[in-house]
């Protein structure tokens, strides 16, 4: 069961001194799922994704991420690993400011030795994917939030990830975009196979995944 | 390091990475400014001897004399006697030697200051050759004399007359301007140096003071490696023994009296202090650039980049703001040192070096030499200074940039 998925988190415990947020969560996503994760506020699901993405590590349990246990593994080695199989998208976009949309779509291969001519093309490839082509010398500021998302969703895919961790990605958005923006990562979902594990609040977008999982008070109930 | 982000980070917050260069190329420009001042000084202080061919002089004080009459030694440069000077001569580190024998001359019916003079050398008073105003330089065994200009427009010598110096004749066959040559070892009279000796030699009045033989003379100048003549100096005097006066660019950088020139150890200091409240303004602003950025390296450990490459990242980004701010800082310290080469330095030449009879005209006054100081930023100087900010740049951003590294990248999954 553990190594089957592409990813499983197995008995996850975290705490933050005395407070308990996880208290042994088990989940697992099988290659090409869909799964959304729903939750009060504060009930630890933003923390989930840390542990299961290796941002953090977990106070107990173990996560192995494409056949990885990377819960042993120390920082540099989690960073070398998430830029060869991960892929993220946060609720406030984080684009460098003074980066263009395709040099912040190729910021995770800036430290890899491939040539910067080929690492343009790949960013540009990624955001006429997104239909993002026209835009893409434009600095952040001077995009409308929905294609700041999906700048930041071209980053996310840039370095083919297996799964992508999306933390309430449509949360700064209005509902229509939000709308928009679910879309997309079906359609990536359904053509490329790309693995996604995704926060959101919004109960019309976390029907339209594979799986709905429910969390409450730091473990998970359906 | 990725070169394009370097880049954009500098341009689109270049208001930022500008205030945080520029406390560092004040610092830079300061340390440039002071330290051109204190070779411009040093370099100052070579001229009065350089102009006369040499980079020491030497002389020996002595007795007044009892009675001014006839030809009498100067109580500051008394006899020098041949077998020292011999001495001196095989001292390591000594080029070459020039000598000259400087007399006051005391006539019934007129007092002057004569000095015998080699006629080729290129150290000593021989480069008067190249000052003749009127009529022509000494020639060889030819005893004749020269006057100089301003001398011999107050007495109203003129070329072809015959000047009586203690019994002996000399025709006048030129007119110098010592002036515009030299400070140092100025006379009324220049004679070939023979002749001098011959007057010295015929004299009781200086035998009875200092005891003097043909070939001994009383003013040497000398031309030594550059690197030696500190060290020159003691041991000049350890043959001459303690009476003997040494002159050397270190003892004229003295009598300038700049705080520039009496302490290396002033300039050092004082570019310390700059340097160091320069860094810790860099470091300051710089530090908090960054801090501003914590989310942004947030980001960037995401997406799976390491302490390293982040480390590297932000190393190059303080490098480049100090190398910019170095530039900047080399650039202002031109301007200011050329505005700075316009100033006037005078330096005092000491009495004893140029030594007049006090009641002869001008006697008694102090003599300068006026110059522009020889401001410049030498190109060690301004590559070392560049080269400083960017050690300064590399430091400062590794010391930043491990600090920063340190933060979680989950961090970035919080919102504001
Ligand atoms: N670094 C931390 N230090 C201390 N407490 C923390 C830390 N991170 C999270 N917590 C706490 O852990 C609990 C769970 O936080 P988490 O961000 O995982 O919740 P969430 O389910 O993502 O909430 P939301 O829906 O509001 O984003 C919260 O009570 C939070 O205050
Ligand atoms: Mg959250």
């Amino acid at each position: 069961m553990i190594n089957s998925g592409i990813l499983s988190g197995v008995d996850l415990r975290k705490s933050y001194g005395s407070l308990e947020v996880l208290k042994g969560v088990s989940l697992a996503v099988d290659p090409g799922e869909f799964v959304c994760l729903v939750g009060k506020s504060g009930c630890g699901k933003t923390t989930l994704l840390s542990l299961l993405s290796g941002l953090e590590k977990p106070t107990q349990g173990r996560v192995s991420l494409d056949g990885k246990e990377i819960t042993s593994s120390s920082e540099d080695e989690l960073a070398l690993f998430r830029r060869e199989n991960v892929g993220f998208i946060f609720q406030s976009f984080n684009l460098i400011p003074t980066l263009s949309a395709w040099e912040n779509v190729a910021l995770p291969l800036f430290p890899m030795k491939i040539p910067q001519e080929q690492q343009r093309q790949r960013a540009m490839e990624m955001l006429e994917k997104l239909e993002l082509g026209h835009r893409t010398g434009h600095l952040p500021s001077a995009l409308s939030g929905g294609e700041k998302q999906r700048v930041a969703i071209a980053r996310a895919l840039v370095n083919r990830p297996k799964i992508i961790f999306a933390d309430e990605p449509t949360g700064n958005l209005d509902s229509a975009t939000g709308e928009a923006i679910m879309s997309i990562l079906r359609r990536l979902n359904d053509e490329d196979g790309v693995a996604i594990l995704m926060v959101t609040h919004e109960a019309d977008l976390a029907k339209q995944a594979d799986r709905l999982v429910r969390m409450k008070d730091g473990e998970i109930v359906a | 390091m990725n070169l394009r982000y370097t880049v954009k980070e500098l341009y689109y917050q270049r208001r930022r990475a500008m205030v945080a260069a520029f406390g560092l190329s004040i610092g830079i420009a300061l340390l440039i400014i002071l330290n051109a001042l204190s070779i411009a000084y040093r370099q100052a202080a070579q001229i009065p001897l350089k102009e006369i061919g040499a980079d020491i002089t030497v002389q020996r004080a002595g007795d007044v004399p009892q009675e001014l009459s006839g030809a009498v030694f100067p109580c500051s440069a008394v006899t020098l006697k041949k077998d020292e000077l011999e001495k001196v001569g095989s001292l390591p580190g000594i080029k070459g030697m020039g000598r000259a024998l400087l007399l006051w001359v005391f006539d019934p019916e007129r007092a002057w200051v004569v000095l015998g003079i080699e006629r080729e050398n290129s150290i000593g008073p021989a480069v008067l050759r190249y000052s003749v105003a009127d009529g022509r330089f000494l020639e060889a065994e030819k005893s004749e004399a020269l006057v100089e200009v301003a001398y011999a427009r107050q007495f109203g010598i003129k070329l072809g007359d015959s000047l009586s110096i203690s019994g002996r004749e000399f025709p006048v066959v030129g007119l110098v301007d010592a002036s515009r040559a030299t400070k140092i070892a100025v006379a009324n009279v220049y004679l070939p140096l023979k002749d001098a000796e011959a007057l010295a030699v015929a004299s009781k009045q200086l035998q009875s003071v200092s005891p003097y033989a043909a070939g001994d003379v009383n003013l040497v100048f000398i031309k030594a490696d550059q690197d030696q003549i500190a060290s020159l100096s003691p041991a000049m005097k350890k043959i001459l023994g303690e009476k003997a006066a040494v002159a050397t660019p270190d003892s004229f950088l003295k009598l300038l009296g700049s705080l520039f020139a009496l302490s290396d150890k002033f300039t050092l200091a004082a570019s310390l202090i700059a340097i160091v409240v320069a860094i810790l303004i860099a470091f300051k602003t710089m530090a908090g650039n960054i801090a501003e950025r914590a989310r942004e390296i947030g980001v960037l450990k995401a997406v799976g980049w390491t302490n390293r490459n982040v480390v590297f990242q932000l190393i190059g980004e303080a490098v480049a703001q100090c190398l910019i701010a170095g530039i900047l800082g080399l650039c202002l310290a031109i301007v200011v040192s050329f505005g700075l080469s316009f100033m006037n330095v005078s330096i005092p030449i000491p009495w004893e070096m140029s030594p007049t009879p006090h009641f002869l005209p001008g006697g008694g006054d102090q003599i300068f030499k006026t110059l522009r100081l020889p401001v410049t930023v030498p190109w060690s100087l301004a590559v070392f200074a560049v080269l400083l900010s960017v050690v300064i740049g590399g430091m400062t951003g590794g010391l930043l940039g491990r600090h920063i590294a340190k933060i979680k990248p989950s961090e970035v999954l919080r919102h504001d």
